[in-house]
């Protein structure tokens, strides 16, 4: 406590919760900061309480204050997603267009193309370069709703102009996109593939890229999943069929004269022999196969068991299990070195379900082959923590695990203490899972989508901004956590409140950027 | 700061495992004695997860920390932390795939390997209720069981068959070995074996503690 509320620089610019806030959240402080909440201008000389402020860090259970506390209520837990689904559909038929084969030429003269330089890493233009340490305080009012429903407005616009552009400046689009893409329009579809580097930013090229990378996945789903010998891999399988091709070749060229007509009987290569326990056989491929199509099986029935687009009755629900089950064999066969991971089905699912809800129908029903692409990139940047042979090297989960915790200790040296000293909260016992899924477990769906918008538009990949934001998600949750013991800590963490408010977590989160640069 | 303390209301705190392959049921083994839940369709565990619940022993309260985790191979380098201290595990397999009660084998290896050797095991044979499905026989469960010299026991989650138990019955041997251990110590400070310890008065991520200052019935 000591060293982080020490009263640092104070912000060169006031952000704009501090300023809509300072004098509407006066509710939930706590005793000590009401006692300090002299009506200051703006906050100035405020001794920075942020890190005890009850607003960061609700106590247990958590109680809302009456009916204004939060400035982005929770969506209803059951029928949420199909709601969601429906007026994400609606809304954006045809009010924007953007897609390749409908480019709205901009109506302002297009600006010079600047995305050739190479991109620095950018920092959001809205991070003042303050101290996190200043006081934080979080949009919680009412007419902070209408505010924060006529920014998301503005977003939208923003965002649609950014991509309206023929080249994308994509410095322009992380900006935008880390603050939060608006849910509908399909925006997040469009935005996602150019983050993830699938789709050019020369839009010119978007048609002939997309055609290109359909045909391509369409190729390795007939390669992989619509051959005979489907469960043979493809090293295995071209052997197979020299194999067969030679013994029927060599028979037939004894048996030209005697046995005409008569069908070549292929004989098996004793290694081949079903039966046979060799390491090399094609079968014990075959078997090894199968238990991962197995696995792959039982994880993509279990994808969010709670949504019906994943896990309905219906029979889209069950193309879609088909199309994730499609997308993660191809991926494990064409990389064998990794295959199938359990987890990989709940980084896939967030993807696939916001390309296949594009309100575009050549994207919807081009869903599967997009995600895949997509699902290689953002997987090429976190692949070793699914690598139990990089476990403990540099880049492997247990070292990514060890900076969280070093993020931790720099920012709230306090809590760091509490959790790994005192109460003995090994990291990896809710990190690991924090970490590895990207934070799909952690909350309710469509929040993880505006956290991904987020970690999916840092340059650098998602793993620094992951970390930050779980570094933020344990300062949230301070003041619980020191009051808690080694059992109170760990369930909280295995079980993070859902009704975290995700705007201010990722803006704590984006606060300790600041801080790690100053 | 008490509100947030977890129920300290207890004599001992033991700490289960359960082991086992993807999708045998571990974690609705868990919810069901946990909470009392049970999910048809599940999210896969990642990492490791973890509940707790006091039930009465004898004429103690036993709290028992249960520790579920994920069951593809690729988790077990990490999952090798969750062995410590534990003092009691379930290895549960699925009665309606066989290949899940063949790899029990090589789940008691590695149980073994981080364990104690007086780790109460107990063999589970989840999902009894699809019996239509059935491919593991009970008595060859039941063989295994004798030859490995664990418990055995057939429960279904779904329909809250055994668990209780089960779960009952590690817990109860548990108390059975730290008591009688109590008593070997008595005799013999230095028999106290290692990874057991019975600590007095320590924090909660000790295997067996036995609480300081608790009136013992």
């Amino acid at each position: 406590m000591t060293q982080t509320r020490s009263n640092s620089s104070k912000p060169a610019i006031i952000s704009e919760e501090q300023q809509t806030n300072t004098h509407t959240n006066t509710y939930t402080e706590s005793s000590e900061t009401l006692a300090e909440k002299e009506p200051e201008l703006m906050v100035k000389k405020r001794v920075p309480d942020w890190l005890n402020n009850s607003m960061l860090s609700s106590p247990a259970p958590v109680v809302s204050p009456p009916s204004k506390s939060r400035s982005q209520s929770p969506p209803p837990p059951s029928s949420s997603h199909h709601d969601l689904l429906g007026s994400y559909t609606s809304k954006s038929s045809s009010v924007y267009s953007y897609n390749s084969s409908t480019v709205i030429q901009p109506p302002v003269p297009i600006p010079p193309p600047t995305f050739i330089r190479p991109e620095p890493p950018t920092k959001p233009a809205r991070t003042p370069r303050t101290d996190f340490r200043d006081p934080l305080t979080r949009i919680s009012d009412s007419d902070n709703d209408i505010s924060s429903s006529v920014e998301d407005a503005s977003r939208q616009t923003n965002l649609i102009q950014a991509l309206s552009r023929k080249i994308i400046n994509m410095r322009e689009l992380r900006r935008l996109a880390s603050e939060g893409i608006p849910d509908g329009a399909g925006i997040r579809s469009t935005v996602w593939k150019l983050l993830l580097a699938y789709l050019p930013c020369d839009k010119a090229l978007w048609s002939s890229e997309l055609a290109k990378k359909r045909s391509q996945y369409n190729q390795f789903k007939e390669d992989f999943l619509m051959n005979p010998l489907l469960k043979v891999s493809v090293a295995s399988q071209s052997e197979i069929t020299r194999k067969l091709e030679d013994s029927a070749s060599l028979q037939n060229g004894e048996n030209t004269s005697a046995g005409k007509g008569l069908l070549p009987r292929s004989e098996i290569p004793h290694g081949e022999h079903p039966l046979s326990l060799g390491k090399t056989s094609v079968w014990n491929q075959f078997f090894q196969d199968t238990e991962i199509i197995d696995q792959i099986d039982r994880d993509v029935k279990r994808t969010h068991p709670d949504i019906d687009f994943f896990c309905g009755d219906s029979a889209s629900s069950k193309a879609n299990q088909d199309s994730l089950r499609n997308i993660l064999i191809v991926y494990a066969k064409l990389n064998p070195g990794i295959r199938y991971v359990q987890g990989m089905n709940e980084i896939l699912a967030p993807l696939f379900y916001v390309f296949k809800n594009d309100p575009d129908e050549d994207y919807s029903r081009n869903a599967e082959a997009d995600t895949f692409f997509c699902f290689v990139e953002l997987l090429s940047g976190i692949r070793d923590n699914f690598v139990q042979q990089l476990d403990n090297s540099v880049v492997g989960i247990r070292s990514t695990i060890l900076k969280l915790s070093l993020l931790l200790k720099e920012h709230d040296e306090e809590l760091w203490r509490h959790l790994d000293i005192t109460t003995k909260v090994n990291p990896q016992f809710y990190a690991f899972r924090w970490i590895t899924l990207l934070l799909t477990q952690e909350f309710i769906f469509t929040d993880s989508l505006h956290i991904w918008d987020t970690l999916l538009s840092d340059p650098e990949g998602p793993q620094e901004t992951l970390l930050r934001v779980c570094c933020a998600m344990l300062i949230l949750v301070r003041r619980r956590l020191l009051a808690g013991d080694f059992t109170a800590n760990l369930k909280l963490l295995q079980s993070y409140p859902s009704t975290t408010n995700i705007s201010h977590l990722l803006y704590v989160a984006n606060k300790l950027r600041s801080h790690h640069h100053s | 700061m008490a509100a947030y303390r977890a129920d300290d209301d207890y004599d001992y705190l033991f700490k289960l495992v359960l082991i086992g392959d993807s999708g045998v049921g571990k974690s609705n083994l868990l919810s069901r004695f946990a909470k009392n839940e049970f999910n048809l369709e599940s999210k896969s565990t990642i990492g490791v997860e973890f509940a707790t619940r006091s039930i009465r022993v004898d004429d103690k309260i036993v709290k028992a920390q249960i520790w579920d985790t994920a069951g593809q191979e690729r988790y077990r380098a990490i999952t090798s932390a969750y062995y410590r201290g534990a003092v009691g595990a379930l290895l549960v397999y699925d009665t309606s795939r066989h290949v899940t009660f063949e790899n029990v084998e090589r789940w008691l290896k590695e149980l073994r390997a981080h364990t104690d050797s007086n780790i109460v095991i107990m063999l589970v044979g989840n999902k009894a209720d699809l019996r239509h499905l059935r491919a593991v026989p009970t008595e060859e469960a039941k063989a295994f069981a004798e030859k490995e010299n664990t418990y055995f026991m057939e429960t279904s989650a779904l329909e809250a068959l055994n668990v209780e138990t089960a779960f009952t019955e590690v817990l109860t041997q548990i108390h059975h070995v730290v008591s009688r251990k109590a008593l070997d110590a008595g005799d013999d400070p230095l028999g106290l074996p290692k990874g057991q310890t019975i600590n007095v008065g320590s924090k909660d991520d000790v295997s067996a503690v036995k609480k300081v200052g608790c009136c013992s019935a």
